[in-house]
């Protein structure tokens, strides 16, 4: 834009702020979040409404926040991973795993109600999701298995692991101080709400302040590129599986601990499957490269935000995965119709050798 | 555009199979092919020459219908031919073996020879008479080879016959040879051309296309030159002295750049031995890529690379750089061996290489143009140290403004630059590595003549400020007009080395590629 | 030929007698077949079938007591009782893993099917009509992915996940509670079975036997006896049916239509599984797609596709079945089971990897490619080249 400074100049900049307001990867799922968040406030006038209580915070919009927690940390997680041009599909059974572990650490101790019992406890289940993810990794970058097959193997073993530390049971503990890990508040806000967005700055700083962000996409983007240019793609790539693992042990344990009950069938069912749209819907492309990890905060919302209005509508809460599978389509849809357009630009009737090619 | 060299006098010529007058083919920004012609005759074999870029594998690809020409026509045995798709040109009797991707390595050869023209019992495939079928068309070509067995489990030059058998299944008018040779052994290339001659016995025209010019006199009768999307000429092989087939290839655009030269020539001529090489490599070799070599880098000199595509001038540049692992001779920088070299290790070391394929193996696409200059920058200083923001802006910016990067935005993607200013970027990308030794491989391919002057300036200067450069370039009077001096590369070996001088013409290297005499 | 060939073969070229001279006699043919055998496309297959003989072993040295083997009729019918919904979906799911494809849209099929049958039977619509009509929707699922994945460029993944989505959510909205099905012709078919064997000894037929087994001839037949099934092969080929293109063949559409066979093949289980539970239930199958990938994996099958076999396939399903049989029998608790085929499963993609790589190693070393060399080729063959090249 030229500097003079007349009104049809304020009008032009107006619209290029709306241009890129618009164009912005995160426009229109920021857009689909709000019109949920209205769409719950009209048919339930007290939707929005936050009390204090206690010196807690109470409301629909703190429970949204809670819950989001658990797909928010999921998400970070794969978010990475995708950005490498890999997959995650164990972090559902990792889930599973790192609550057994805690809780069956807790349970045997029989001292539940220490402090210390009770972070041991956390520590040993984390150790044991960060041991996955570089299971994970090793046979993602060192033995070079495509990522989906690797993480295959232990989306379905996992679950089978988890029952195997829990002896089958569903282990149930009384451990307070484990409790408020999921339940509690820390200065009123929800503790899951300050772990999520704790983690999320803490892998935000990483990611942007150091190097790391932009060397993974970079990997993602073009790999041979990026090895003759010097990055070493096996040791990043493995780092963003142990952060995922990590990551996943932690959303498990957040998820599990009010119930204070690791039902290892159940934890973390098909989370795996919410984490990846999670990161889609948050604007990231599933053929790796650029990512969004503000997008994941998005994303998680518009996940939560969604199962709610379910419930807010008087829907039967079941019906939910269709509102998730139309989300997704329509979402990946008109991704793809840029590919499209693409298509249509390059030379047309070439329709099998150039749909291929592009494929 | 006007094909007047055309000495086309082929002794009682028999009527032409495939005639394509006035193929224009466009891609978005650029044509590709201008106003091109080819003929083909029954029982000829037709070579299509041309270096990179020069619209071959496009020409080829109008012809078998993987694109549709925009115009110009084409006619295939006395009729016009709309193709839509490689099966209307199979159709036509046109069948083509590209470089190895047109078989299913995973599948049998059986498979490979007969898909779509199986014996068929009832709704089955009758898989034991396919079988015969195919045994007796790879017989035809000498080749007795389990029809069962695995089309991967095969050399390539078997895999290469086999797609030779498949494609005369439907017996083909016409046979296209896309780079048939390029990784077959003198024994294997016979083998070949005992094949090819006596399709040719058999009245199919068949187009050759081969970077190796011993290959193209030994079994063409007739070529076609292509330069820069637009036809040279036609003419028969036995008329065409080697040395004029190269420059009527390699073209000698007579750009207005005596200024850079004089640059060049200005920079302080090193004087050899008296220091410590930067690089040195001996007997270094990869089998298959390039034979073993010596070659000695000094300090500002700029060592220019000639030699036609495939004589491995890039293979050189990859094996100094450790893009690919030598697997002989040693390397040494600056009095120290190296082992293991890696790009990382080279980066550290203070090499840096640009490779010839700007988009698979230099840009970033969907990073910003700040992003894909630190990016080598930051490899060196692995992921958790960044580059100091100051720092990256200011070197950034240092680039844009020195190597007249457009458009001047940091922030711009870079996918969205046009060819030219990428490879700026890119080189900024190299500098900004602070290298002893920087690798060129076709810095100025696909750029236009301005930013293509201002890259050799950039070169000749870097030079007399001490840096070491590996110059290479089909352009061999760029070669030439930049280097100290020229390592001559045919065929896989190092020929030569010539050191540039008044006396020293484009003649002399060409001389030194087109000799027919053996390697050294 | 040219009578002025030289004979100077060289590794790699087949010798070249004059091709009068066919290899005759037995010890050609036994040479031939020597080398048929080893070939690498069959090693994992040999490795499954390995598996399976080895667990029946065991099965055979644990469990037979003086009275009565193991190994009889009686397991082998109980077995296909047990999976034969397993073995349709795996083998519906080999189509699109030989593509080097995925669907994930399996198990919330099954589920979506089941339902859509016992509400229509409740409905009192006819039976062959209700049939028909499970079938049907599975169909339709699988003609979803494939447009999704092809005409849209989705990855298969993610269509095929949006599909289970809406799979699952459709299931919901159907009943969200078990019905069971009284349908008097829908039990009589679930129930018809042939009795073989006297006493102890017994063992069973029965229709969904019967259907498995169709199924499994139908996708042999498919797979190796017609154009198509070459044309699913050539698209694993690893250049993204490039090849397959090139050659003449109707890529497009057989990528397409490899997803409708998965999605049939999930409403035949769908009718198969409530054949066996006599009931629709909306969390039916949660999980499923996993163990009919992982069946596809353990028979064999490379998930970047382009080599597998249907009969390895089925190999697969009765190697995750035996395990079953084992863990039970041994009194294990019925999560060692996914903990037993995850290790299997970790077991056979080392294998594959370990394959692969000698693979390409020796394409290297028979042809030193150089990786720029073969990089450059592949440029070529790609379509056009963009403003700059």
């Amino acid at each position: 834009m030229t500097g003079t400074i007349t009104g049809a100049d304020g009008r032009t900049r107006f619209q290029t702020t709306v241009a890129r307001v618009t164009g912005h990867q995160l426009f229109w799922p920021v857009v689909a979040l709000v019109v949920l968040l209205l769409a719950c406030g009209i048919v339930s006038p007290g939707f929005l409404d936050v009390t204090v209580r206690d010196g807690h915070l109470f409301g629909q919009p703190v429970d949204i926040l809670r819950q989001s927690a658990t797909p928010l940390l999921l998400a970070i997680g794969m978010c990475l991973v995708i950005a490498t041009g890999g997959i995650d599909l164990s972090v559902g059974a990792v889930m599973a795993i790192s609550l057994a572990v805690s809780l069956t650490y807790i349970a045997e101790s029989g001292t539940g109600s220490n402090l210390s019992t009770a972070l041991t406890g956390l520590f040993l289940g984390l150790v044991v999701a960060l041991a996955i993810g570089v299971f994970n990794g090793f046979l993602v970058t060192v033995l070079g298995i495509q990522p989906f097959i690797a993480t295959l193997i232990l989306m379905i073993a996992g679950r089978g692991i988890a029952m195997l530390v829990t002896k089958g049971q569903i282990t149930t503990v009384t451990s307070p101080p484990f409790k408020s890990i999921g339940s509690g508040f820390v200065l009123g806000i929800p503790t899951p709400v300050i772990i999520a967005g704790g983690v999320f700055v803490l892998v935000a700083l990483l990611v942007r302040r150091t190097a790391l962000g932009m060397l993974l996409e970079s990997i993602g983007i073009n790999r041979e590129a990026s090895r003759l240019a010097g990055v070493k793609s096996r040791n990043i790539t493995w780092f963003v599986y142990i952060l995922c693992g990590l990551l996943a042990g932690l959303a498990g344990i957040v998820y599990g601990a009010p119930t204070m009950a690791a039902d290892s069938n159940n934890i973390g069912l098909m989370k795996e499957l919410d984490a990846i749209m999670v990161v889609v819907l948050g604007g990231t492309k599933l053929d790796g490269g650029k990512f969004s990890l503000a997008g994941t905060i998005v994303g998680a919302l518009i996940l939560t935000t969604l199962e709610r209005a379910v419930v807010i509508f008087h829907l039967p809460t079941q019906v939910t995965p269709l509102f998730k599978a139309l989300v997704l389509i329509v979402v990946c849809v008109a991704g793809s119709e840029r590919l499209r357009g693409k298509l249509k630009i390059r030379r047309t009737s070439r329709p099998v050798v150039a749909a291929e090619v592009a494929a | 555009m006007s094909p007047t060299s055309t000495t086309d006098t082929a002794p009682a010529a028999a009527k032409p199979v495939v005639e394509m007058t006035g193929i224009t083919i466009e891609f978005p920004g650029v044509k590709a092919l201008d106003d091109v012609a080819l003929t083909l005759r029954p029982g000829e074999v037709h070579a299509l020459m041309g270096e990179n870029g020069a619209g071959k594998s496009t020409l080829i690809k109008a012809l078998t219908g993987v694109y549709t020409i925009d115009s110009g026509t084409i006619t295939v045995s006395g009729a016009e031919q709309r193709f839509d798709g490689p099966a209307d040109a199979q159709a036509a009797g046109v069948s083509t073996v590209y470089q190895e991707v047109n078989l299913c390595a995973n599948l049998s050869v059986a498979e490979n020879v007969m898909l779509g023209h199986e014996v068929r019992l009832g709704p089955f495939v009758n898989w034991p008479a396919t079988r015969r079928a195919a045994r007796a068309h790879l017989a035809r070509f000498g080749l007795d080879i389990d029809p069962v067995s695995m089309l991967a489990s095969h050399s390539i030059a078997i895999q290469q016959l086999v797609a030779i058998a498949r494609a005369m299944v439907v017996d083909a008018k016409v046979l296209i040879l896309d780079e048939p040779t390029s990784s077959l052994d003198k024994a294997e290339v016979a083998q070949l051309f005992d094949v090819v001659r006596q399709l040719r016995a058999d009245g199919v025209a068949i187009l050759f296309v081969s970077h190796f010019l011993e290959q193209v006199y030994d079994i063409s009768d007739r070529m076609t030159i292509l330069r820069n999307g637009r036809l040279v000429g036609e003419y028969l092989t036995s008329d065409l002295p080697r040395l004029e087939l190269v420059s009527k290839m390699v073209g000698r655009a007579s750009e207005d750049l005596a200024d850079i030269e004089a640059v060049a020539r200005r920079a302080a001529a090193p004087s050899e031995g008296a220091r410590e090489p930067v690089l040195q490599a001996l007997a270094l070799g990869k089998d298959g890529s390039v034979e073993p070599f010596d070659l000695d880098l000094f300090e500002g000199e700029i060592v220019g690379v000639a030699g036609l595509l495939g004589s491995g001038r890039t293979e050189v540049a990859r094996l100094l750089y450790g893009a690919d692992r030598p697997d002989q001779g040693t390397i040494t920088v600056r009095g120290k061996h190296v082992k293991g070299a890696s790009p990382l290790g080279s980066l550290q070391r203070g090499v840096a290489l640009a490779s010839e394929d700007r988009k698979k193996e230099g840009i970033i696409g969907d990073l910003t143009v700040r992003e894909n200059i630190a990016l080598a920058m930051q490899a060196e200083r692995g992921a958790w140290r960044r580059v100091p923001a100051k720092e990256l802006d200011a070197t950034v910016a240092k680039y844009i403004d020195a190597l007249g990067i457009h458009p001047a935005n940091p922030d711009a993607l870079i996918k969205n630059l046009s060819g030219g200013n990428q490879q700026k970027v890119l080189l900024a990308r190299w500098l900004a590595t602070a290298p002893k030794l920087l690798l060129l491989d076709e810095p100025t391919r696909g750029i236009d003549v301005g930013a293509k002057a201002e890259i050799q300036r950039l070169v000749a200067q870097l030079a007399s400020e001490g840096m070491s450069v590996v110059f290479i370039s089909s352009e061999l009077e760029e070669v030439l007009r930049l280097s100290h001096r020229v390592v001559v590369m045919r065929d896989r070996h190092k020929v030569g080395e010539i050191h540039n001088g008044p006396d020293v013409t484009t003649t002399t290297v060409l001389e030194t590629i087109a000799a027919s005499g053996s390697a050294s | 030929m040219t009578s002025t060939q030289t004979p100077s073969s060289t590794r790699g070229l087949a010798p070249t007698p004059p091709p009068a001279k066919t290899p005759s006699g037995l010890g050609a043919t036994a040479r031939r077949w020597g080398h048929r055998v080893a070939d690498r496309r069959y090693l994992p297959v040999a490795g499954t079938l390995l598996t399976l003989v080895l667990i029946l072993v065991i099965g055979q040295m644990r469990y037979s007591t003086d009275t009565r083997s193991f190994v009889n009729m009686r397991l082998f019918s109980n077995l296909f009782v047990d999976n034969s919904y397993l073995l349709v979906l795996a083998v519906g799911m080999t189509f699109v893993i030989l593509t080097g494809g995925i669907d994930l849209s399996v198990g919330a099929v099954v589920a979506l099917v089941g339902l859509v049958v016992a509400k229509l039977l409740i409905a009192g619509v006819a039976l062959p009509l209700v049939l028909a009509a499970g079938v049907l929707t599975g169909a339709l699922f699988g003609l979803l992915i494939g447009v999704l994945v092809h005409y849209f460029q989705i990855q298969p993944f993610i269509a095929s996940l949006a599909a289970m989505f809406l799979a699952r959510g459709l299931c919901n909205v159907v009943s969200v509670q078990s019905l069971s099905i009284d349908d008097k012709g829908f039990t009589d078919l679930a129930s018809w079975r042939l009795k073989f064997g006297e006493g102890r000894d017994i063992w069973y037929v029965n229709l969904s036997m019967i259907v498995a087994l169709v199924v499994v001839l139908v996708a042999v037949y498919l797979l190796h006896y017609t154009r198509f099934g070459r044309t699913v092969y050539g698209l694993g080929a690893g250049d993204g049916g490039q090849a397959v293109g090139l050659m003449g063949l109707r890529a497009a559409r057989t990528k397409v239509w490899v997803y409708v066979i998965s999605g049939t093949c999930a409403g035949i289980a769908g009718i198969l599984f409530a054949f066996y539970t006599r009931s629709g239930f909306n969390l039916t199958g949660i999980g499923m797609e996993l163990d009919a990938i992982a069946s596809v994996v353990i028979g064999g099958a490379m998930l970047t596709g382009g080599s597998g076999f249907v009969l390895g396939t089925v190999a697969g399903v009765m190697v995750y079945g035996l395990i079953q049989v084992l863990i039970a029998r041994e009194g294990l608790d019925s999560w060692w089971t996914k903990v037993f085929i995850g290790a299997v499963l970790l077991a056979f993609v080392l294998l594959q990897r370990a394959l692969t790589s000698t693979r390409a190693g020796r394409r290297r070393s028979n042809r030193e490619e150089s990786p720029g060399r073969s990089r450059r080729f592949r440029a070529a063959a790609a379509p056009p080249p963009t403003a700059d090249a």
